[in-house]
């Protein structure tokens, strides 16, 4: 009797619920990880609730087999048995909302012409009961000839029925091996009609529906996607959000900023003066620091994301800015990418997958570093606070705000820019919208958390490897070699780090940058916010001011031009191989990594010089 | 493909439209799916993806509202799924009024 877990692949339309049903089933044992070649999220994991063993995938929501855009290609070639390195599955879970048959139906018939053994789980029953909605599970099931079950994902028990399911058809399949279906097999032989008429068959023997009455979400949708009131709701919700991440992420942030400054002044007052005081103090205390200091901003900004995509308010926004956003040779399916780059540009890029148009999608891909992401605000901030100072302009605004506002829209205007000069060079053939506008739903806050917490360990992986040990060799780089006997100047200045700046400082002097300003920008292309702690290491290394704020040494050794320069620059640099590698294996293409990377250099080279110069001409 | 109008002859008889030329608020019932020379190569595949989604001839829809630019793109509920369509996936679309019952 083997024991090898039986793979279950969870297969549905867009929003059917299968991410609820497989964090639900997986609970906290989820594995996220890139299918290789493309970087589309495959993830697996155990499933706790089965008597017998399982192993589930969760595959990118599909309409039909006959694909129109990478994430579809993606889940048929698993479900087929043709991805690369990918076993097939042994039992296709096909998820269906509850409250949207018809649609879900269709798939479900399709994947059925296969012959893989399936389940067919009938998704928000609950709510399909609450319309009104009855249906005849046994009689279903005899007429697919499929076990079918319904599902809650967001109750606890509410999927125990799936659970019983996949241990019986686990006991059945037990000692047969998967195969790899062919495309010849897998091609339609019946039309979409003929596929209808039997759903249409299907339903009116064993569904009971009420007649389709107005309800709240036909109201809250002729509110929300109304041309005004609409687009003025999604700036008001736009704005909210951006308030809310540095608004309510401020006492947190104090009290992480305060906890590593009073941890770093004990260690200055407690160990002997040396080597180890000042590589815990100054290089492993302050670099750390410097960077965890911004996970609630990150946490706050990715709360509300995921909130309004599992919500179903994302997809009205797409539909508002979808005729704005083709102007510039984009598509309301792009917003979604493109908001997630506010915190990422890594996830937006990955949600390029979603986007059918192959031109559309390079382009999306090529503009989503110009939103500003998360880890450039530690950079602007830091600045914004140094030189900007805090009045009202106008009464109400803000200065450091408005800059920061500023800056911002510099990004998404760029962005807007660079969009349509790229379309310019393309072919004009249109490319349908085609979007479904799923039902509103209240966010189970399950799903919200397991989101969060995935988040939130990406980055503290990132600040515990990538950060930790950037600020250990910046550290190093910027002690050693100690200054020579009797030295007058600060000791970095003689160290290998000073060296490097000052080799590369001559390249960046159009923009009026130090050489401390030159060796910052080294490690930040290992992660933006690594700037910050490499000022931080650099100046308190360089100088005797490590009681005084980094911004005040800051305001007191740069110029307001050459802050404003180093903004301008941070706006626009690739400043972060990451994103580079995975435009790299997204586009899997060489020239087009190497035209992303060289044109967001030279804009950023560009626009800090221009800053610079002008700077100086207002200012004199 | 060829577009296969069902009951053409039993509905009511009117001057042919296009979902793009429809009213917010009008219930319409899909005649027939039109070719568009826009989508150029594409064009089946946007007809199949269009019928997969239940757009298919006889079925009913209403049209929901449109986005804030040149009445585009438009959002129509059709067996009770919404769905944002451009002007010019619409217009393969060809509908007459739904009689009133």
């Amino acid at each position: 009797m083997s024991v090898q877990a039986l793979r279950f692949a969870l297969v549905g339309n867009p929003n059917c619920g299968k991410t609820s049903i497989f964090n639900r089933l997986t609970g906290a044992r989820a594995k996220v990880a890139n299918y290789p070649g493309v970087t589309v999220e495959r993830r697996t994991g155990p499933v706790s609730g089965t008597a017998s063993p399982a192993q589930l995938i969760d595959l990118p929501g599909t309409y039909s087999l006959h694909v129109s855009s990478l994430d579809e290609k993606v889940a048929r070639d698993i479900i087929l048995g043709q991805m690369a390195g990918e076993a097939p599955p042994d039992v296709l879970i096909a998820v269906v909302d509850a409250t949207n048959l018809r649609l879900g139906l269709r798939l479900v018939l399709e994947l059925k012409k296969l012959g893989r053994p399936m389940i067919l789980a009938l998704n928000q029953a609950d709510a399909a009961t609450h319309r009104g909605i009855k249906i005849d599970t046994d009689g279903l099931a005899a007429a697919i000839g499929v076990p079918v079950v319904e599902t809650v994902a967001i109750k606890r028990h509410g999927l125990n029925a799936l659970c019983d399911a996949m241990d019986q058809i686990t006991a059945q399949q037990q000692n047969t091996q998967a195969n790899v279906i062919s495309d010849a097999d897998a091609s339609r032989q019946e039309s979409v009609e003929s596929l209808y008429q039997h759903i249409e068959q299907l339903t009116a023997a064993y569904v009971t529906a009420p007649p389709d009455t107005i309800t709240w979400q036909d109201k809250l949708d002729r509110f929300v996607m109304h041309p005004v009131a609409g687009l003025i709701t999604l700036f008001v919700v736009l704005l909210l959000i951006f308030q809310a991440v540095f608004a309510w992420a401020a006492p947190i942030m104090d009290l992480i900023d305060g906890s590593f400054g009073a941890l770093s002044e004990w260690v200055a007052a407690t160990l002997p003066d040396g080597i180890l005081k000042d590589f815990l103090a100054d290089g492993l205390i302050a670099g750390v620091g410097g960077v965890l200091v911004f996970l609630p901003q990150i946490i706050i900004l990715f709360f509300f994301i995921l909130l309004l995509e599992d919500s179903g308010y994302l997809t009205r926004a797409a539909f508002l800015l979808d005729r704005p956003m083709r102007g510039v040779g984009l598509s309301g399916r792009s917003f979604i990418p493109l908001l997630s780059s506010f915190a990422c540009a890594i996830p937006g890029i990955m949600a390029t997958r979603t986007v059918p148009d192959p031109r559309e999608r390079i382009i999306a891909i090529m503009v989503a570093p110009l939103m500003t992401c998360s880890a450039r605000l530690p950079v602007y901030t830091l600045i914004i606070a140094a030189f900007i100072p805090s009045q009202k302009v106008w009464g109400i605004f803000n200065l450091q705000g408005l800059t920061l506002f500023v800056l911002y829209m510099a990004g998404i205007v760029s962005a807007a820019l660079m969009a349509w000069l790229m379309r310019l060079r393309r072919t004009r053939e249109e490319f349908p919208l085609l979007l479904e506008l799923p039902a509103y739903r209240w966010p189970s806050a399950y799903h919200l958390l397991l989101g969060l917490r995935e988040r939130t360990w990406v980055f503290l992986r990132r600040v515990g490897t990538i950060i930790l040990a950037l600020s250990i060799v910046l550290w190093a780089l910027s002690s050693f070699p100690g200054p020579p006997a009797g030295a007058v100047g600060p000791a970095i200045e003689y160290s290998l780090a000073g060296q490097l700046g000052r080799f590369m400082q001559p390249i960046f002097e159009p923009m009026g940058f130090t050489w401390q300003m030159c060796i910052a920008l080294i490690p930040a292309m290992a992660a933006r916010e690594v700037a910050v702690s490499a000022l931080a290491t650099v100046y308190a290394v360089g100088g005797d001011t490590f009681e005084q704020a980094l911004g005040q040494t800051l305001g007191q050794s740069w110029g307001l031009p050459t802050a404003l320069a180093y903004l301008a620059w941070f706006v626009y640099a690739p400043q972060c191989l990451a994103t580079i590698a995975v435009v790299r294996r997204e586009t899997n293409s060489r020239s087009a990594t190497a035209f992303f990377t060289i044109y967001l250099f030279a804009l950023a080279y560009f626009f800090a010089v221009a800053t610079y110069q002008i700077a100086t001409a207002v200012l004199s | 493909m060829t577009p296969s109008p069902i009951s053409t002859a039993s509905a009511p008889q009117q001057r042919p439209r296009s979902l793009d030329q429809c009213r917010k608020g009008e219930t319409l019932r899909i005649t027939e799916l039109l070719s568009q020379p826009a989508f150029g190569a594409q064009d089946e595949q946007v007809t199949l993806r269009l019928k997969e989604l239940g757009f298919l001839p006889g079925v009913s829809m209403t049209v929901l509202g449109y986005g804030f630019l040149g009445r585009d793109p438009l959002a129509v509920k059709i067996a009770g799924t919404k769905f944002a369509l451009r002007r010019s996936e619409a217009s393969k679309v060809a509908v007459a009024t739904e009689d009133q019952p």
